[in-house]
């Protein structure tokens, strides 16, 4: 099977079609990123909106990374960011790079989870953003720490060492979970 | 994965797995997809619209193979 940085490669030299193979491999993968975040209704309107961003921007894609996941997430992050932003109140514009809507995630969360994950949640809500994304970027969409990073756009080691802060943090509360 | 070298942290997973229940989502509804993959699509047939026919006009124009380094092709139809 070719690589997804193949396809990409061929659909920026005149066969713009085969960049819909790459979409196919990873739009449930992608859609689920968006729906842990911003619900399946948000999930389902911005799905396209990163699709025509990623192929807009594909001629900035790496072709040293076969997998195209952690540059999709990055896209999808980017439109999530805007999305957000474009939903907070007129009147607070200089807090656009503070945008985080942890609150928005863990009230869906919460009201499906039993009361011994609630504890878990808790200690997530707790972490710095910066660590919490790299841990459910490793946790929910099952990346390395190094694709995390190149989400992120942070060195690797930068997220390897918030990953190790993250799960320090939430140790005591993963041991206890399933005693 | 595609060709990346095993990681440590990835290996050892345990703690993480039982997160991953925090975030699990159901699939996309049936159409969900394709609707998106529809978007794309526009902005695939418009990006090949907006290249092709610049090609043929191109080759079109008197002059422009020679223009591009070829030799004129012959005409079929001259005696």
């Amino acid at each position: 099977m070719e690589t997804d940085a193949v396809l990409i490669e061929r659909s920026a030299r005149g066969r713009p079609d085969a960049f819909v193979e790459v979409v196919r491999r990873h739009e449930v993968a992608v859609h689920g990123y968006l729906a842990r975040r911003a619900g399946r209704q948000a999930a389902d309107d911005l799905l396209g909106e990163v699709w025509v961003r990623a192929f807009g921007g594909r001629g900035g894609f790496d072709p040293a990374h076969a997998d195209a996941r952690p540059w999709l997430y990055g896209i999808a992050r980017n439109v999530l960011r805007a999305h957000w932003r474009a939903g907070r109140p007129a009147d607070q514009p200089g807090v656009v790079e503070a945008v985080d809507p942890w609150e928005d995630v863990i009230d869906r969360l919460d009201s499906a989870a039993a009361a011994r994950t609630r504890e878990m949640v808790g200690a997530v809500r707790a972490l710095p953003p910066e660590e919490r994304e790299v841990l459910l970027l490793v946790a929910w969409e099952q990346l390395t720490p190094a694709q995390a990073a190149l989400v992120l756009g942070i060195p690797p080691g930068t997220a390897r060492s918030r990953l190790h802060r993250a799960r320090a943090a939430l140790r005591p509360v993963l041991a206890g979970e399933g005693s | 994965m595609n060709g990346d070298p095993p990681d440590l942290d990835r290996l050892d997973r345990p703690d993480l797995d039982r997160l991953d229940r925090l975030g699990r989502v159901d699939p996309p509804a049936p159409g969900v997809l394709d609707v998106a993959l529809e978007v794309l699509w526009s902005a695939v047939a418009a990006e090949m619209l907006a290249t092709a026919p610049h090609e043929q006009r191109r080759i079109a124009e008197p002059g422009a193979e020679e223009a591009a380094g070829q030799p004129r092709r012959e005409d079929p139809s001259a005696p």
